[in-house]
C-alpha cells in the first residue's frame, strides 16, 4: 500500500501543474454586430520570439507584428512600391528626404498615427540599435528624422542615399511612440502584453508556443468600410510544413503562412477543398566563389564553375518548374522596373568549362578541389547541391559538399571559411540597396568578399542619383558587371505557393514568403464564402 | 533517526555536487557550440560594430572564467538571466512552459505504471500462457520503437484519416470553461500515448522478470506452505521486493520529466520545456538552454534522492549502505 502514496503526490502535483496553467478566460466582444464574425486560423512552424517589431527577426514575428503596426510602404505583385502609412515620399534636396502621410489612421487606443511616432521610430533605431532590426542597416546613411508637421517626416542625410526612402518606408514598422517611449530603450522593450495596434488587428491573447489571436481593429482604411472583414485572426504554431498540411487537410487551420515545398505543390492542387496560390518570388538563390581562394580569384575558373551548372535541370527536377532563370542577373525578373531582360544564364557546357580551365591553369595534371557550405535545414538547396557536384565533376573539378546546421553555416559565412557558398536571398526588393549589400567592400551580405572599383563606382553613383533612369542605368550596369565576372552565381528566381481552404478568397496577394497572402491589406480583405 | 539523517545529509551533498556539475559542463558545452548568438538572432545586414555592441550586451566579450563567475554568481541568488531572444527573464519562459511539460509526463508516467505494474503482474504470474506471450513480444516491440514514428503514425491515423484527435499544440484557441479542460484532455491523448507506448515496454519486461524470480524464492515458498493465498503471496510479498528495480525505472523517467519529451514536444508541437529546448539551440539562447538544463539537471537529482529515498523504504538494508 505505501507504493500509492508517491503516486498520490505525484498525481496531485500534476493536477496542480495543470490548474497552474489554468483555463483562460474568455475575451469580452468589442465588435459586436460588425461586418462577419468568422474567424481564419494560420499555421507558421515557428513560435513568436518578440513582439516588438523592432527586435523581431524571425518570420511569425513579422506575420504577427505587422497585423498591428504600419509600415510606411508596401510593394505589389509586379515588385513596384505603392503607398501605405506614407501618401508619397522623395527628396527635397539630396541630403533630405520625406515622407507625407494620411491622416486617417488611428492606433486602437485613439490617437492618431502621426509623423511623430515614425520620427520617434527611426530615431530609437539609430539611438538604441536593437538587435535583428533590418532598418538599422539601411539607416547607415542617416542622421536624423523629424516631424515638421503631424503628417510629414523628414530624414536629414549623412550623404546621398536614394535608396533610404523606400527601403526604410518598406522594412520597418512604425511603432507608438507613447506606448514605446516609456521603456527608454526600446532595444529591451519586450511589448508582450496591452498591445496598441493601428490595424488591421490587435493581439489579444497569447499561448506561447502554441497559438496567438488578434481581434480586428476599426478603422482601417485599407479594408472595405475601413473594417477588416474578419473579426479574428488565429496563428498556429506546428513543427514542420507537413504537420501544418496535415492540419489543413484536417480543417484545422484554413491557410498555411508557409511557402510549400516544391514537392508539395502538385498533390495539394488536385486535393479537393483546397486552393494553391502563387506567389512571386522577390528573391533568389545563388552560389557565390570565394575570391580570396587563389583558384577562385581568377575570373575563368568562376566562369568555368558557372558553366558547369545544369541550370534547368536543377529548376525543373529540385524546383518541379516552379522557378524561373534571372539571366544570371541579380536582378530579379519580378522587379520590372530594373530588370534587365537581355540578360543571358550562362549556358551547361561542360566542354567550354573544362577549356576554361585549362586556360587558368588547371586540369587532369593539375586537379581544382573545393568545398561548398550550406544549411541542411534549406532542403531544397540541399537538394540542388548534390546535382552542382555531379555536373562539376564531368567537367573535372571536384566539389566536396559541407552541409552542416544554420548557425555553423551563419558562422562559416560570416568568417569566410567555404570555397563555394550555397544558399539563397529571400527578399532582394531593391537592387540598388542589396547590390551594395552584396558587393561593396564591406557588405554585409558580401559572401564573394569581392573589391572591383567599376562595381563599387556604378554601385555608389546608383546611391547617389535620386534620378530613377539614371539608376536604372547604373544597376543594370553593376548587374552587367556581376553576371559577366560571376562576382555571384545566381541560379534561379523561386516563385513560392501557399495553400488555404477553398471556403477563403478575397486575399491581396504579394511577392515574398514575407508579405505572401498574409500581408495586413490581405487580411483584412480575406473572407469566407 | 541519526541514521535516517545521515543518510539524507549524504545524499543532498551529492546532489548539491552534481547540480554544480552538471551547470559547469553545461555553461563550457554551450560555449562551445558551433556559431554565434549575435548571428542568431541579428539581422543578417547589421553592420559588424552593431555585432559586436551585441556581443557586449549579452556579456560574451568577457572572459570566460568572469562570464562564468557572473552567472554562478547570479545563479545562487535564483536569477536565470535574461533571454537573448526575447529580452524577458528565463524564468519567466520556462515557466511558461513547464505546466504543459509536467503535466505531459507525470501523465504518461503515471499511465505507464498503472497499466505496465498490473499487466507485468498478470504475466509473471501465469508464465508462458498467452498474456505473457503477448506482454513480452509487445514490450520488445514498445522498446524498439522510435518516439516521433509512432507519434507520426498516430497523427496519420488518429488525426488525419479519423479525425478523432487534433494534429498539435496543446489546446485549440477560442475554448474557454469547462470545454477548455476537457479540449486539454483531448490535445493531451496522442502525446501521451506515443510516450506510453514507447516505456510501457520496460516496465512490463522489468517487473515480469523479477517478479518471477521473487516468486521463486524460498520466503514466498514458505508462505504458499503455510497456505497463504497466492494473491496475497504475489502482491505482499512478491511484488514488494519485485518493484526495486521498476522504482529505479520510475527514478530514471521522473529524471527525464523536464526535458525528455523533446521529441514528443517537437512532434506534437506541444508547448513544454522540450520544444522550448529546441527552439532556444536555433537561436541559440544561451541563458534560456543554461536555465533549462539548470531545471533539468535539479530534477533528475531529486528524482534520483526520491528513488534512494523510496528504496530505503522499501528496503530498509538500504539505509544502512
Amino acid at each position: 500500500m505505501r507504493l500509492r502514496h508517491p503516486l498520490i503526490a505525484v498525481a496531485a502535483l500534476a493536477a496542480t501543474a495543470v490548474l497552474g496553467a489554468c483555463s483562460p478566460s474568455a475575451p469580452t466582444d468589442n465588435n459586436a454586430g460588425a461586418a462577419s464574425d468568422a474567424t481564419l486560423t494560420i499555421a507558421t512552424t515557428t513560435d513568436v520570439v518578440n513582439f516588438n517589431p523592432l527586435i523581431g527577426n524571425s518570420r511569425t514575428d513579422n506575420w504577427i507584428t505587422s497585423l498591428m503596426y504600419p509600415r510606411l510602404l508596401s510593394i505589389s505583385a509586379d515588385g513596384k512600391k505603392s503607398p501605405l502609412l506614407a501618401k508619397d515620399y522623395g527628396f527635397t534636396d539630396p541630403m533630405t528626404a520625406f515622407w507625407n502621410l494620411r491622416d486617417d489612421m488611428k492606433w486602437s487606443d485613439g490617437k492618431p498615427v502621426t509623423a511623430d511616432d515614425v520620427a520617434f521610430t527611426i530615431n530609437s533605431i539609430l539611438r538604441d540599435k536593437p538587435a535583428g532590426n533590418t532598418t538599422y542597416g539601411q539607416l547607415v546613411n542617416v542622421d536624423s528624422a523629424s516631424a515638421p508637421s503631424p503628417t510629414r517626416v523628414e530624414l536629414k542625410l549623412k550623404k546621398p542615399d536614394s535608396t533610404v526612402v523606400t527601403e526604410v518606408g518598406f522594412w520597418m514598422n512604425v511603432v507608438p511612440k507613447h506606448v514605446f517611449e516609456p521603456s527608454g530603450n526600446v532595444a529591451k522593450f519586450a511589448n508582450d502584453k496591452d498591445w496598441v495596434s493601428s490595424g488591421p488587428f490587435k493581439l489579444t491573447n497569447v499561448a506561447k508556443g502554441q497559438s496567438y489571436t488578434l481581434e480586428r481593429v476599426t478603422p482601417y482604411p485599407f479594408a472595405p468600410n475601413n473594417t477588416p472583414v474578419v473579426s479574428k485572426i488565429v496563428y498556429r504554431v506546428y513543427p514542420d510544413i507537413n504537420t501544418e498540411i496535415l492540419a489543413l487537410k484536417n480543417g484545422e487551420v484554413d491557410l498555411i503562412a508557409n511557402a510549400l515545398p516544391p514537392a508539395q505543390v502538385k498533390n495539394l492542387q488536385s486535393t479537393p477543398g483546397i486552393k494553391v496560390q502563387e506567389i512571386p518570388g522577390l528573391g533568389y538563390a545563388h552560389m557565390t566563389y570565394n575570391m580570396k581562394h587563389p583558384a577562385l580569384a581568377d575570373v575563368k575558373v568562376r566562369q568555368a564553375l558557372a558553366h558547369a551548372v545544369n541550370y534547368e535541370a536543377i529548376r525543373s527536377v529540385v524546383l518541379q518548374g516552379q522557378a524561373v532563370t534571372t539571366g544570371s542577373s541579380p536582378i530579379p525578373p519580378v522587379l520590372t522596373e530594373f530588370a534587365d531582360p537581355t540578360s543571358k544564364e550562362y549556358e551547361f557546357d561542360v566542354e567550354k568549362s573544362k577549356q576554361l580551365l585549362t586556360e587558368a591553369g588547371y586540369g587532369p595534371s593539375k586537379p581544382l578541389t573545393l568545398t561548398m557550405i550550406y544549411s541542411l535545414q534549406d532542403a531544397v538547396t540541399s537538394q540542388w547541391a548534390n546535382l552542382v557536384k555531379d555536373d562539376a565533376a564531368k567537367a573535372g573539378i571536384t566539389i566536396n559538399l559541407q552541409g552542416m546546421d544554420r548557425n555553423t553555416y551563419l558562422a562559416k559565412t560570416d568568417a569566410g571559411e567555404y570555397d563555394i557558398y550555397a544558399g539563397n536571398f529571400a527578399i532582394m526588393d531593391d537592387p540598388t540597396t542589396n547590390m551594395a549589400l552584396t558587393y561593396l567592400p564591406g557588405g554585409a551580405i558580401n559572401y564573394t568578399l569581392v573589391d572591383d572599383p567599376a562595381l563599387n563606382s556604378l554601385i555608389t553613383q546608383a546611391q547617389g542619383t535620386t534620378d530613377k533612369a539614371a539608376q536604372k542605368q547604373f544597376v543594370q550596369q553593376a548587374a552587367k558587371l556581376v553576371r559577366d565576372n560571376v562576382y555571384d552565381n545566381v541560379m534561379y528566381m523561386q516563385n513560392l505557393y501557399v495553400a488555404h481552404s477553398d471556403k477563403w478568397s478575397g486575399f491581396v496577394v504579394k511577392p515574398s514568403e514575407l508579405l505572401s497572402v498574409v500581408d495586413p491589406q490581405s487580411l483584412a480583405n480575406a473572407k469566407k464564402s | 533517526m541519526t541514521q535516517v539523517v545521515r543518510f539524507t545529509a549524504r545524499r543532498l551533498g551529492r546532489a548539491l555536487l552534481t547540480v554544480w556539475f552538471a551547470v559547469t559542463v553545461t555553461f563550457l558545452l554551450l560555449r562551445l557550440l558551433p556559431g554565434d548568438p549575435a548571428l542568431a538572432v541579428a539581422s543578417p545586414n547589421m553592420t559588424p560594430a552593431a555585432r559586436l555592441e551585441l556581443l557586449r550586451q549579452y556579456g560574451l566579450d568577457q572572459p570566460l572564467l568572469v562570464q562564468y563567475g557572473k552567472y554562478l554568481w547570479e545563479l545562487v541568488q535564483g536569477n536565470l538571466g535574461i533571454s537573448f531572444a526575447r529580452q524577458v527573464p528565463v524564468s519567466e519562459v520556462l515557466m511558461e512552459r513547464l505546466p504543459w511539460t509536467l503535466l505531459l509526463t507525470f501523465t504518461a508516467l503515471l499511465l505507464t505504471v498503472a497499466v505496465g505494474i498490473p499487466l507485468g503482474v498478470l504475466a509473471a504470474t501465469r508464465p508462458r500462457g498467452f498474456l505473457d506471450r503477448f506482454t513480452q513480444v509487445g514490450g520488445v516491440i514498445g522498446q524498439s520503437l522510435f518516439v516521433p514514428s509512432v507519434g507520426i503514425f498516430l497523427l496519420f491515423f488518429l488525426g488525419l484519416k479519423l479525425h478523432l484527435l487534433p494534429i498539435g499544440g496543446s489546446y485549440s484557441p477560442g475554448v474557454y470553461g469547462a470545454a477548455w479542460y476537457l479540449d486539454v484532455a483531448k490535445h493531451l491523448v496522442l502525446p501521451c500515448v506515443s510516450l506510453m507506448l514507447v516505456q510501457l515496454g520496460s516496465y512490463v519486461l522489468t517487473l515480469r522478470s523479477t517478479l518471477i524470480d521473487a516468486l521463486g524464492e524460498d520466503y514466498c515458498v514458505l508462505a504458499r506452505a503455510k497456505g497463504m493465498p497466492n494473491r496475497k503471496v504475489v502482491w505482499k510479498h512478491a511484488l514488494r521486493n519485485a518493484l526495486l528495480p521498476t522504482t529505479t525505472l520510475v527514478g530514471l523517467q521522473l529524471g527525464y520529466l523536464v526535458g525528455g519529451a523533446v521529441l514528443t514536444e517537437t512532434v506534437f508541437a506541444y508547448p513544454g520545456i522540450g520544444r522550448g529546448i529546441y527552439e532556444a539551440v536555433t537561436q541559440l539562447d544561451f541563458p534560456v538552454l543554461q536555465g533549462a538544463f539548470v531545471l533539468l539537471a535539479v530534477t533528475v537529482v531529486l528524482a534520483n534522492m526520491l528513488t534512494d529515498l523510496t528504496y530505503g523504504v522499501l528496503d530498509p538494508r538500504v539505509r544502512t549502505a
